[in-house]
């Protein structure tokens, strides 16, 4: 860590001949410091439902940037006292009577995150140019570095979502979200699994036919999951707007940076209810329910041939998306993770658990003082553990057909 | 006048010049007394000539605000400074405070001008020295504008946080 930056200041008293000499650290000119929020008007606060722990989080938004982000309770305390009236040296005084402890660099990293998120008014607007050295040494880990941002750069955004989401809500999206909707989803279901339990004697068959003709049943099979899936996250947007809150964005990303996925951003359901966080999250796989649902039943009202074995082909692959985006312990941020974390008051239960993971022996040694919440994350961890496990164990004969030499 | 040469010959800017060389300076400068807490000259003033200092310290400082200044640099024995005053009608763009008792040797615009008439050889020998330390000084320069942004950041607790330090929910 480099010496803190030091300023020599000249001070003259008016009047008086000579003049003072003095010195000044930045940090303790840091201390005196007043953070200063933007107006009350250019930001917005929403509390969170309490955690497993007891605590609080709330969600602060910037309205001018549309940006948010996921305070603690500590935090929160910390930001109120930002008012341009306290020194940090006042905050963390007050600090320590309100929580018995202090430490500096939990309000450096707020402060960081502020400025990331421009909550803060800013003495003086820097423009810092990041300096990267390139060594042509090291032209491999160039072109690997290059080639990985140019795929982490295969996405794409609808221009004006929330215009776009607002329009489609209103002539018509509004009906996805009435009572009668869910319960005729529901019963189209019912039916559905029927039918599907009564066609499963064929399932041999269907499978024959479709290899019969692999060209065509792939691309149907394929263009429907792709229809489906931007269906899937439209409604997540239209279950946002439900809400009256903002879709700030609709595209194409990938998924941990790996899986090309469609996606819709929700982040301002964050200021409403748990349950619309959870309605939004359920209604992007009731896509799926309901779409492979028509698919067996018009399987089932179809004659034999290739066009039923199609039909129930992707009924089949509708309702398996279905459970693996409902399936909440596969590491992925799917939606049923988002339900589980929005129903345990936990939007960083994912990250916290992963975070929590390389120090979990350290951890289990001093298992008295664990608390709540980390049991929820070492729970989620464990699930996840076992799932993929699963997985692996019930995909061994794939497995083995890819790698040949493995089955000896 | 033996005793300034040899004080001349230990000052970076005329260490091109012989004996001789110095000898025929010598008479162009004038010296002066301060006494500690002065000022020699103020920002805005009139530029009119270079400082050499021969003992004592001088405190080169830049108003920020009415009663603060920064302060740029500091100045010891053998050290110049107000060389922009010697090419420059500019007015000064710093103030130039006496921090002890200190013995100053003036070089005035007007008396450069002279030795570029009759001793065009000495004044290219300063000029060029000159130019080397421009550039030292500017280089000096950007080093200080770079600590001062250093030392604002750190004093308002800016430090650049990754995009993960935003909150956000991508429904997929």
């Amino acid at each position: 860590m480099p010496e803190p930056a030091k300023l020599e200041l000249l001070t003259r008293n008016p009047g008086a001949p000579g003049f003072h000499l003095e010195e000044l650290q930045s940090s303790q000119a840091h201390r005196q410091f007043r953070p200063q929020r933007l107006p009350n008007d250019a930001w917005e606060v929403t509390p969170q439902p309490h955690g497993p722990d007891g605590t609080r989080t709330y969600i602060l938004k910037n309205l001018r940037h549309d940006r948010y982000l996921l305070l603690s309770a500590r935090e929160y305390f910390l930001w109120e006292s930002f008012d341009g009236s306290h020194s940090l040296e006042e905050i963390a005084r007050s600090f320590h009577f309100e929580f018995g402890a202090f430490d500096y660099s939990a309000i450096r990293q707020l402060l960081a995150k502020m400025y990331q998120a421009g909550l803060l008014i800013e003495p003086a607007q820097l423009a810092l140019q990041q300096s990267r050295a390139t060594s042509k040494d090291n032209l491999a880990a160039l072109r690997l570095s290059s080639v990985s941002k140019y795929w982490r750069r295969l996405t794409f955004t609808v221009p004006n979502a929330d215009r776009f989401c607002s329009t489609l809500y209103r002539y018509g999206g509004f009906a996805l979200f009435h009572r009668l909707t869910l319960a005729l989803s529901i019963a189209l279901a019912i039916f559905a699994a029927i039918a599907a339990i009564s066609l499963s004697e064929r399932t041999k068959q269907f499978a024959q036919i479709i290899s019969g003709n692999p060209w065509q049943s792939t691309f149907i099979m394929l263009g429907s999951l792709l229809a489906v899936s931007m269906l899937h996250v439209l409604t997540h947007a239209l279950a946002c707007k439900a809400y009256n809150r903002r879709v700030r964005e609709i595209g194409f990303f990938l998924l941990q940076g790996v899986l090309p996925t469609f996606y819709a951003d929700v982040t301002d359901i964050f200021m409403s209810t748990r349950r619309a966080r959870v309605v939004v999250d359920f209604a992007g796989p009731m896509v799926e329910v309901v779409l492979g649902s028509a698919a067996f039943l018009a399987a089932y009202q179809s004659a034999p041939g290739i066009g039923q074995a199609t039909l129930f082909g992707i009924g089949v692959l509708l309702w398996e998306g279905a459970l693996i985006n409902l399936y909440p312990f596969n590491l992925l941020e799917l939606d049923g993770y988002n339900i589980v974390a929005d129903l345990l008051a936990m939007p960083t239960l994912r990250q916290q658990a992963l975070a929590l993971a390389p120090n979990l022996p350290r951890r289990l040694l001093t298992m008295r003082t664990i608390q709540r919440a980390e049991w929820i994350q070492i729970g989620y961890l464990a699930l996840c553990f076992v799932s993929l496990l699963a997985y692996v164990i019930l995909h061994l004969d794939a497995i083995a057909a890819i790698m040949p030499g493995w089955k000896r | 006048m033996e005793a300034i040469s040899s004080f001349l010959s230990q000052v970076t800017l005329f260490q091109d010049l012989d004996a001789e060389a110095l000898s025929t300076l010598a008479p162009f400068l004038t010296s002066k007394r301060f006494s500690a807490g002065s000022v020699i000259f103020r920002e805005l003033e009139e530029s009119d000539a270079l400082y050499i200092v021969e003992q004592g310290s001088v405190v080169v400082s830049k108003q920020v605000r009415e009663d603060v200044d920064i302060v740029l640099t500091r100045f010891h024995s053998k050290d110049f400074f107000g060389e922009m005053g010697l090419f420059d009608t500019a007015p000064r763009s710093a103030t130039a405070n006496v921090e002890v008792d200190t013995l100053l040797w003036r070089l005035d615009r007007s008396v450069f001008h002279d030795i570029f008439s009759y001793h065009p050889d000495i004044a290219a020998k300063i000029c060029y020295r000159l130019v080397t330390i421009f550039i030292e000084r500017l280089r000096a320069t950007n080093e200080q504008a770079r600590d001062a942004i250093r030392w604002g950041l750190e004093a308002t607790g800016y430090s650049p946080a990754g995009t993960k330090a935003l909150f956000g929910r991508k429904s997929t």
